[in-house]
């Protein structure tokens, strides 16, 4: 019975950053907009999970899961999916050429992911005439770096139960 | 530095196009089809047509099922905070009712003077609207986008640019029709722009949406005598909307002519779509 139970939590544990992951795109929860700024928590969700268990979040589920955000948030098809495989794609370049694990690494490598994914989701927008408020998109990259080790100690517990 | 060069090179190749343990796809194939998904976008087909309409209304009730649990607490908070402030709101709405029963003598003599001075106009009096309601779906509202889905789409004939009303005002037009949903671009959204007159100065202005619900008015002739509490309604010029749908009063703040629109865009449930444009069409 304790066996059974361990193993149900541990199974648990093991999905639920895939359930965190459709659950904000499906409930269009992937920005959290506060009052003066917003946080984009898919970004860091991802990113996390890719540098630190990249078997949790397939590279096919990211994918999906930004079809399914641009389809609840009313954008071309393809823009989010295309960030944030770009922040997938950084954090796996990341895992490949750093050995220490620290929240500071994690942080500081996060920058360009930010950089890099934002600036394609700008282009995507851009070129399919969307107006873009750059000020909030702005705001946002600031926000997602600042509220990154908020997260990050978040996931890494949750990581941690996996484990135990 | 050549090293550093060729492990660099491993390294991206390693992140990019290696299949990690359970991974199907790699992040170059997946960045790909990304790439082809947004170039799929511009191309207008029948197939692909159908195949986005199939997608988005598949997701669409996903959405909604995951948001019911969210929905229902919303509710349960709002009833709570009705509860809590019904006799605040009990003796405002008699004193509200008091005022309107002293406006309705004067509201039915001006509504028969308008109708006498329509018919000397030989204006149209009783127009055949034609309006078909629909039920708010999902109202995700992004950052990039206001926008509401509906639960009707082209299986009730709605097409693209038709115009959405809450009751009889003016809150939107449809962008996007699936089978079974359709997407409404809210007059607030940043891509919005829409001919409108404001009455009585009868200035014709682009009402423009800034992703709030604060709208301005542009392209106001410069010796303009707008005031405040000026109202504002479709003018009809660019040939999509019908013209006299009322949208918002003028506020007019440090010489910033500004709208606000006449219904709460965060309260509605049930919209109308004003099939009216398609049936002229016809």
């Amino acid at each position: 019975m304790v066996y059974i139970y361990k193993q149900i939590k541990f199974k648990f544990f093991e999905l639920l950053p895939l359930l965190l992951l459709f659950f904000i795109s499906l409930n269009g929860n992937s920005i959290i907009g506060l009052k003066y700024f917003s946080i984009n928590i898919h970004y860091i969700l991802v990113y996390y999970w890719v540098l630190r268990r990249p078997r949790a979040l397939g590279y096919g589920f990211i994918f999906l899961s930004g079809i399914i955000s641009d389809v609840v948030f009313g954008l071309p098809l393809g823009i989010n999916a295309l960030s944030l495989l770009i922040i997938a794609g950084t954090a796996a370049y990341v895992r490949v050429v750093t050995v220490r694990v620290t929240l500071i690494n994690d942080w500081i490598s996060f920058i360009p992911a930010l950089l890099i994914a934002n600036f394609v989701y700008f282009l995507s927008l851009y070129f399919s005439n969307y107006s873009v408020d750059y000020l909030f998109l702005f705001k946002n990259s600031v926000f997602t770096f600042i509220f990154y080790p908020i997260l990050w100690g978040i996931f890494s517990l949750i990581l941690n139960l996996t484990k135990s | 530095m050549e090293t550093s060069r060729e492990d660099f090179g491993i390294a991206v190749r390693s992140a990019f196009l290696a299949k990690g343990t359970k991974q199907r796809f790699s992040l170059f194939v997946l960045i790909i089809l990304s790439i082809i998904f947004l170039f799929a976008e511009t191309i207008e087909t029948k197939p692909l047509n159908y195949l986005r309409s199939f997608i988005k209304d598949t997701i669409y009730r996903g959405s909604l099922v995951v948001s019911i649990p969210f929905k229902s607490f919303d509710n349960i908070v709002e009833n709570i905070n009705k509860h809590m402030n019904l006799y605040n709101s009990y003796s405002k709405l008699k004193i509200e009712n008091d005022e309107l029963k002293n406006n309705i003598s004067k509201s039915d003599f001006l509504e028969l003077e308008n109708t006498q001075l329509k018919k000397l106009i030989e204006e149209q009096v009783s127009s055949s609207s034609n309006l078909v309601s629909a039920r708010i779906m999902l109202d995700k509202q992004s950052p990039y986008l206001n926008s509401l889905i509906i639960n009707i789409g082209s299986n009730k004939n709605i097409e693209n640019g038709m115009a959405v009303l809450d009751g009889k005002n003016f809150i939107g037009r449809i962008v996007d029709v699936n089978f079974f949903s359709s997407r409404v671009l809210l007059v607030s959204d940043l891509n919005s722009k829409i001919s409108v007159i404001s009455e009585p100065s009868a200035h014709h202005a682009i009402l423009t949406g800034h992703g709030e619900n604060v709208l301005s008015l542009e392209y106001l002739p410069e010796n303009h005598n707008i005031k405040d509490g000026d109202k504002v309604y479709t003018s009809g010029k660019e040939g999509i909307f019908s013209p006299g749908i009322p949208v918002g009063v003028v506020k007019i703040e440090k010489n910033i002519v500004t709208v606000s629109l006449f219904s709460d865009l965060s309260q509605i449930t049930f919209v109308n779509v004003n099939l009216e444009d398609l049936e002229k069409d016809k």
